[in-house]
């Protein structure tokens, strides 16, 4: 075996020397009759006839060499190859079809493979977890300071059991200054997650001391980036937030966090001891834990009940209820959100991919029927039906090896346009890339592509030869062929039926009313800088002084400051439960779940088109300090006075502080984001003292045209004040888009594989129907010669396809359902039964199918009787 | 009528090539000269095919072939028994015997 592939890379050379060997005996025979008197040019051609076939004897000596299996399969690729130069339009066709199929799997392959198949990139990832309770505050796991500390004395089934704070934005306070996401976590959080350091060290306990030494690691893009990949960085001291650090080290390129949060620079988290002690609740934790071997997460979750027993004793009764503990495999937390999203996307693109193979195996089919003749005279001279079998399956092979690589191509591109259109974050579109799996993939794709287009016209029997030499009218057209059809268009028909849905689910959400009015909306965010605000009266006057100079740009029409702004991100926010309302006895059950509250400037429901359903708006003199009004939107109001009698009742929110009134009620405002459902919501005044001095805040500008040269103004209002101060600028039309980007991402991959689907089937009707009326051209000739009309014969072409239609319809509309009912969790705004969408799907596809089938027949209908039966 | 090696019973050739080498290393067309002419000009073989059968005997060890002169200075594959070959020889010459004895006296009989 060894040396017959030896033989084969050696190949070049084995022929040079048998052709060699051949030429010197014809030259030794030559110049034999040249000795017996033969003219040079005779002599030659005598010596060649002598010798025979060259080309044959050649091949055979070859042959001895490489091994007969070798040899052949070389012969019929070498076969397939030169078939499919003499039919290049069905080359091209069957090759771009696999390239379709293959190229959108794999790109879409190389997206899911990290969410749904790639094992995490931590070792052992399969034991880590994520522990700590859900809460209707914040239903992504949470450990509090206290429980944590506690837990970590007790006995655990964990091997390592660590924590991160989260990030936060922090200022590399040096030479070109930069504004950094700083990850705060334990000590011992790398070597928890099983990660070693590129270079240098992972953070030592005494680092993580408030206090201690200040110490940084910084990610691999990070290094690369600031520091050129130095590696004599490790031990330089930087400077972070205006606090000296050393960089201890630095961490490996595959190092990401368990919650795929970006960060530059990992830094100690530093719990201060004292404040997580009972019964102090302590810092708002992040934790995560390596499980011992043979421990599942269940187990560990019931191992773990009587500490959180313990826990719960400190938590108020009125959250008892709510709270849980969760210990959730590391996957299933990091990939909760987008799963059912690739999930759908995967499966969408394997039906693409499937719809693809029938498609080539169509031709294949219709190919095949043209080659009985040839397969039953090599049947005729000996060849086995698994020879021919072998034949027909390197055949296919060949093409799908060819779709494949031009796939891969294909793969490339799109992997390259995609993040244009793609959100950003969870889908992990970044780091999606042609690696060796992708390539694994495709080939697998590749290898069943052309074994399935190739084993279904493999399948069929060799005719005899004297049944291929028949007269052609007597061949049935293959029964395959309908299956096939019906099978792409089922598949097409639920592909487009999900890919309208989530289209009408984007358009739902993107229209959906927010409670205010978005046309000509900017929102501009500044967060100040730490050090040089670092007093609140600086970052008062700021606030003040921003307001003011916005105010005087041409254009504007209202503005608010407002420390967050609809329709999502961070609110603050407190439980329903510890709302006092006066003269009525505290709520002592449940928690009621989350009220959403801004502080905000007089001139935020102006500026928002909020509509003032009660009461009045926000004056200046409510900024005032000391002054202690409140507006509720109406979801809380209702909930709080059902009789509508809110205004100048008293409330208390977070039990502690002024008694405030109710001097409004406004129009609710989402603040879920788009999908959420929006939490009741009340307003403070933003009072003009030091409580004001807030680092970041939002300023909400509503202009007559909402352009360009207003965003400038604004940079240069903030420039003027502060020419360092960034600014972030966006329209709420923008932001609003934003919050769509992930459903917009599935819905266009999804239409455009609906689309590709569509298109392969419709290609695929196409070339049946031509087949079919090309087989059947002698019968319609002599029907339409002895009377038959034009448009009967047309009817009677076409009855069949929608024969082979409305049964891929019906098969369509079983998977349809069955399909969008798993992706109810992608929809918004429509029924996954929604029977418009079924009716106008199937309606697109039975047009597309009839026109499809309409092309071939009517050229059929049209020819001439006389002259086809003539040529016959 | 000449009768060509394929056209002989399997083994034909294989016996035809070793006897001929038997009388010493020769290239391709010197052995199909040596039976053309010992044969008396009865077997006339398809030279072509000499060489896919030179080159399996070649594989299968029973022959040895390397690049020489001729003594007219051209360059030729020279094919040697080697004593595999030898063995081999003995024992389809042996074969070869019987087998057309058995032919001869069906054909006297029937």
């Amino acid at each position: 075996m060894m040396r017959r592939l030896k033989d084969w890379f050696r190949r070049n050379e084995l022929d040079r020397s048998i052709e060699e060997e051949m030429a010197s005996h014809v030259e030794m025979r030559a110049e034999l009759n040249r000795n017996a008197g033969m003219d040079p040019d005779s002599a030659q051609r005598a010596a060649r006839l002598r010798f025979g076939n060259p080309v044959s004897a050649r091949e055979r000596t070859r042959s001895v060499h490489l091994g007969e299996w070798f040899e052949s399969i070389a012969q019929d690729v070498h076969y397939a190859v030169r078939q499919y130069r003499r039919d290049p339009l069905f080359t091209v066709t069957a090759v771009m079809t696999v390239m379709l199929g293959v190229g959108a799997s794999s790109a879409v392959f190389s997206v899911v493979d990290r969410i749904l198949f790639r094992d995490l990139p931590y070792p052992n990832g399969e034991r880590l977890v994520s522990v700590g309770f859900s809460a209707p505050i914040e239903p992504a796991e949470f450990l509090l300071g206290a429980d944590y500390v506690e837990w970590k004395r007790a006995k655990l089934p964990f091997d390592q059991f660590t924590s991160w704070r989260g990030t936060v934005d922090c200022d590399l306070t040096e030479a070109s200054p930069q504004r950094l996401s700083c990850g705060e976590v334990e000590w011992n959080f790398v070597p928890a997650l099983g990660i070693r350091p590129l270079i240098g060290r992972s953070f030592t306990a005494e680092e993580d001391l408030p206090g201690g030494p200040g110490a940084v690691m910084l990610t691999y893009a990070f290094w690369h980036a600031r520091f050129h990949a130095d590696p004599r960085v490790v031990g330089r001291g930087v400077s972070i937030d205006g606090v000296n650090s050393n960089i201890v080290g630095v961490l490996p390129k595959e190092f990401e966090m368990p919650t795929l949060n970006r960060v530059d620079v990992l830094v100690p988290q530093r719990l201060n001891p004292a404040g997580q002690r009972r019964p102090n609740t302590g810092a708002v934790l992040r934790g995560f834990a390596r499980l011992r071997p043979g421990i599942t997460p269940e187990m560990a979750q019931q191992q773990m009940q009587p500490l959180f027993a313990e826990s719960l004793k400190f938590v108020p009764p009125a959250f008892r209820k709510e709270v849980k503990l969760v210990v959730h495999p590391l996957r299933a937390r990091r990939t909760q959100e987008v799963r059912n999203a690739s999930v759908m996307l995967f499966g969408a693109v394997l039906a693409v991919l499937l719809i693809a193979c029938l498609n080539v195996a169509n031709l294949l089919l219709a190919r095949a029927a043209s080659r009985r003749p040839e397969m039953a005279a090599r049947a005729a001279l000996g060849a086995s039906r698994a020879r021919l079998l072998r034949q027909n399956l390197t055949e296919s092979l060949v093409l799908g090896m060819a779709g494949g690589m031009a796939g891969l191509g294909l793969a490339a591109l799109l992997l390259r346009s995609l993040p244009g259109i793609a959100p950003e974050g969870l889908l992990h579109l970044a780091n999606a890339s042609l690696d060796w799996r992708v390539f694994a993939f495709a080939l697998t794709c590749s290898i069943i592509a052309g074994v399935v287009s190739g084993l279904v016209p493999a399948l069929e029997k060799p005719p005899t030869l004297a049944a291929a030499g028949r007269n052609r009218t007597a061949m049935r057209a293959p029964r395959f062929q309908h299956a096939l059809i019906s099978t792409q268009i089922a598949l097409s028909l639920a592909l487009l039926t999900g890919a309208t849905l989530l289209l009408e689910s984007l358009r739902n959400l993107e229209q959906q009313p927010l409670g205010f009015s978005r046309d000509h909306l900017a929102l501009v965010h500044i967060t100040l800088n730490r050090q040089r605000y670092a007093a609140a009266q600086q970052r008062l006057a700021f606030w003040e002084s921003l307001e003011q100079t916005v105010a005087t740009i041409p254009g504007v029409q209202s503005l608010a400051v407002s420390d967050s702004a609809p329709p999502a991100g961070r609110a603050r926010s407190m439980i329903y439960s510890v709302i006092d309302v006066e003269g009525r006895p505290p709520i002592a059950d449940g928690t009621g779940g989350m009220v959403v509250w801004r502080s905000v400037t007089p001139g935020y429901f102006t500026t928002l088109g909020t509509r003032i359903v009660q009461g009045r708006p926000f004056e200046a003199a409510d900024r005032q300090p000391g002054s202690d009004v409140l507006i509720m939107d109406e979801q809380l109001a209702h909930r709080m006075f059902p009789q509508g009698d809110a205004v100048g009742k008293r409330v208390r929110p977070g039990r502690s502080g002024p008694w405030r009134t109710v001097v409004g009620v406004v129009s609710a405002n989402s603040n879920a984001g788009l999908t959420g459902k929006s939490d009741p919501e009340y307003y403070l005044a933003r009072p003009r003292n030091q409580d004001a001095g807030l680092f970041e805040s939002y300023v909400l500008v509503r202009s007559a045209t909402g352009s360009e040269s207003l965003s400038r103004s604004i940079r240069s209002a903030v420039a003027l004040r502060d020419a360092e101060q960034p600014v972030e600028i966006e329209s709420m039309d923008q932001r609003i888009a934003n919050l769509a980007d992930r459903p917009r991402f599935n819905a266009v991959l999804l239409t455009g594989f609906a689309c590709a689907g569509l298109l392969l089937a419709a290609v695929g009707l196409y070339g049946v129907t031509g087949f079919l009326v090309s087989q059947r051209q002698r019968e319609i000739c002599i029907r339409m010669a002895v009377g038959a009309s034009r448009s009967r014969m047309l009817l009677m072409v076409l009855e069949r396809t929608w024969r082979w239609t409305a049964v891929g319809l019906l098969a369509g509309l079983a998977a349809a359902w069955w399909m969008n009912h798993a992706l109810v969790s992608l929809l918004f705004g429509v029924k996954p039964g929604d029977p418009v969408v079924y009716l106008g799907a199937s309606l697109a596809v039975l047009l597309l199918a009839t026109l499809a089938a309409l092309l071939p027949s009517v050229r059929a209908a049209r020819s001439d009787p006389a002259r086809t039966l003539r040529q016959e | 009528m000449p009768k060509t090696a394929s056209d002989s019973p399997q083994g034909a050739l294989d016996l035809l090539i070793l006897k001929a080498l038997s009388r010493g290393a020769n290239h391709g067309f010197g052995i199909s000269l040596l039976i053309e002419e010992t044969s008396d000009g009865l077997i006339h073989l398809e030279e072509g095919s000499l060489y896919p059968a030179l080159h399996r005997m070649e594989r299968d060890g029973w022959l040895s072939g390397d690049w020489q002169q001729t003594p007219n200075g051209r360059r030729a594959r020279f094919y040697a028994l080697t004593s595999a070959g030898r063995k081999r020889l003995v024992e389809i010459e042996e074969r070869w015997k019987n087998y057309s004895k058995g032919v001869s006296r069906v054909l006297r009989y029937v």
